[in-house]
């Protein structure tokens, strides 16, 4: 039985695991200096603020992962007898609310400005006793930050593909989804060098629009893992198939008549019940049904490394009510 | 690479450019330039500003060969004028912490002064303000006041307290 014990990654994955740290210090760090570099020539240009605490915001989930991450493998206690790995799914919904707040203050803000017509000004700045428009500069250090963003993104995905992991996959996604921000307000810079002020208000409602539809997609995504959502594929609204594979491998054990299965995502770890109805000619006594449905346990478990606490509970009749249900049910958009 | 490529092309070709085509009407034309006094700074001379910043105006109607229109007024009217580009620059020792920052644009400092306020030394770092948004007239503005940057402190120091 695997109740009470702290979820543990697998041995092969556990390199990957430990690179989510390494690349999530990577992400702060070159995050960091990008957003260093974008505050120095900021300006008073709106395009400039927004991606700046476009680029501020990305280096948030991967703090919060860090902290979570701390968190996930502890063993269960008295007070959390469920374990600790929905750590990382309340890091997660913490950050995706403040994004999509954070995003929604940003639009109004660059829509008033279009609105009021303002004309960000952008003068000169010095480096290296050279006096240029600081615009120049503004294109250079969001060509930096774009290509930060590409690569976290690039680094990011197939560990997050590895593991299964939501949370990383969000971030790598984030990143990628960083190029559009950039290039937009690459955009905004430029259309402002040839002369056209709304360019940089533009761009920097555009770039808001984009963080807004960030945090909202995963505010979404994390609420239906707080809701106990049956395992999905990673990136995307469709079920994964899981729950009818434990199903069918239950029903294929030789003392079993009928079974269901109850899953859901527990951070990295899947966990749920199998229900098994077993075959009244089998003429198990107690002892050797609680034997069985022990082996059984560890049978199922091996279908896939992130079944944590799956619980085989022996029962006399399946309800009708039990999941997954007919096919046509388990499609029904959510 | 590739990008740095890019912005040298870029900036080669007479960028950034002005929305309301103000340095374009300056060269050769006009300059309305609102003054409020606010001594040392900027003095009433009867014919137009004195002071500092006067030396500003006429350095840089000389290097665009620009008539000077003078306007006197409140910081308040002018830098409203301002804004709604019925001026293009206007003078009167105004610092980057100045209020009328979001509303006007300040250029960079030209001239940091120390000075003691309410028993602090206080750096008070003086620009002059130009129409928001009118970038090239900014960066136009800008050079001026860094090709003065050494006549700046033996100014301040004639001027006195």
């Amino acid at each position: 039985m695997s109740v009470g014990r702290p979820f543990r990654i697998p041995e092969e994955l556990g390199g990957e695991h430990r690179r989510i740290r390494t690349l999530s210090w990577l992400s702060i760090g070159l995050l960091m200096v990008a957003g260093t570099m974008i505050y120095l020539t900021v300006g008073q240009s709106q395009a400039m603020k927004t991606a700046w605490i476009s680029d501020v915001l990305t280096a948030i989930p991967p703090m919060a992962l860090l902290v979570a991450m701390r968190y996930e493998l502890r063993a269960p206690s008295k007070r959390f007898p469920f374990g600790y790995s929905r750590a990382v799914s309340v890091a997660f919904l913490v950050t995706a609310s403040m994004l999509s707040l954070i995003g929604l203050y940003l639009l109004y803000d660059s829509a008033m400005k279009l609105i009021r017509r303002e004309h960000p000004p952008i003068g000169t700045m010095e480096l290296f006793g050279h006096q240029f428009w600081l615009g120049w500069a503004m294109l250079c250090t969001l060509f930096f930050s774009m290509c930060v963003g590409i690569l976290l993104g690039k680094l990011k995905g197939p560990i997050a593909e590895k593991l299964q992991s939501k949370a990383l996959q969000a971030e790598a996604e984030m990143n990628q989804a960083e190029w559009m921000s950039e290039g937009a307000a690459i955009i905004g810079i430029l259309l402002v060098a040839f002369g056209f002020w709304w360019g940089d208000s533009a761009a920097a409602a555009f770039i808001s629009i984009e963080i807004v539809r960030d945090g909202w997609h995963n505010v979404r995504q994390v609420i239906a893992d707080l809701m106990d959502e049956s395992p999905t594929k990673l990136g995307e609204r469709e079920l994964e198939p899981l729950p009818e594979r434990v199903r069918d491998a239950a029903r294929a054990l030789p003392w079993v008549a009928e079974a269901g299965t109850r899953l859901r995502e527990h951070g990295h770890a899947v966990t749920g019940q199998v229900f098994v109805v077993p075959r009244s000619a089998s003429g198990m006594d107690g002892a050797q049904l609680l034997q069985a449905a022990e082996e059984a346990t560890a049978t199922l478990r091996r279908l896939d490394w992130r079944l944590h606490e799956i619980l085989v509970v022996p029962v006399s009749a399946l309800e009708s009510t039990i999941p997954p249900r007919t096919p046509s049910d388990d499609d029904r958009p959510r | 690479m590739f990008t740095i490529v890019a912005v040298a092309a870029l900036a080669g070709c007479d960028l950034p450019r002005d929305p309301d085509g103000t340095l374009k009407r300056v060269r050769g034309g006009t300059m309305r330039v609102g003054m409020v006094v606010d001594t040392p700074w900027v003095t009433d001379s009867g014919d137009g500003a004195g002071g500092i910043e006067r030396t500003i105006v006429d350095d840089l109607s000389r290097e665009l060969g620009a008539k000077v229109e003078w306007h006197r007024g409140s910081a308040e009217q002018l830098l409203d004028s301002l804004h709604e580009r019925e001026l293009d620059l206007v003078i009167g020792g105004f610092t980057t912490q100045s209020p009328w920052k979001q509303q006007v644009a300040l250029t960079k400092a030209y001239y940091t002064d120390t000075l003691m306020l309410h028993g602090k030394r206080t750096e008070q770092p003086h620009a002059v303000a130009v129409a928001p948004g009118e970038n090239a007239w900014q960066v136009a503005v800008e050079r001026v006041l860094r090709g003065k940057r050494n006549e700046f402190p033996t100014l301040r120091r004639a001027a006195g307290r």
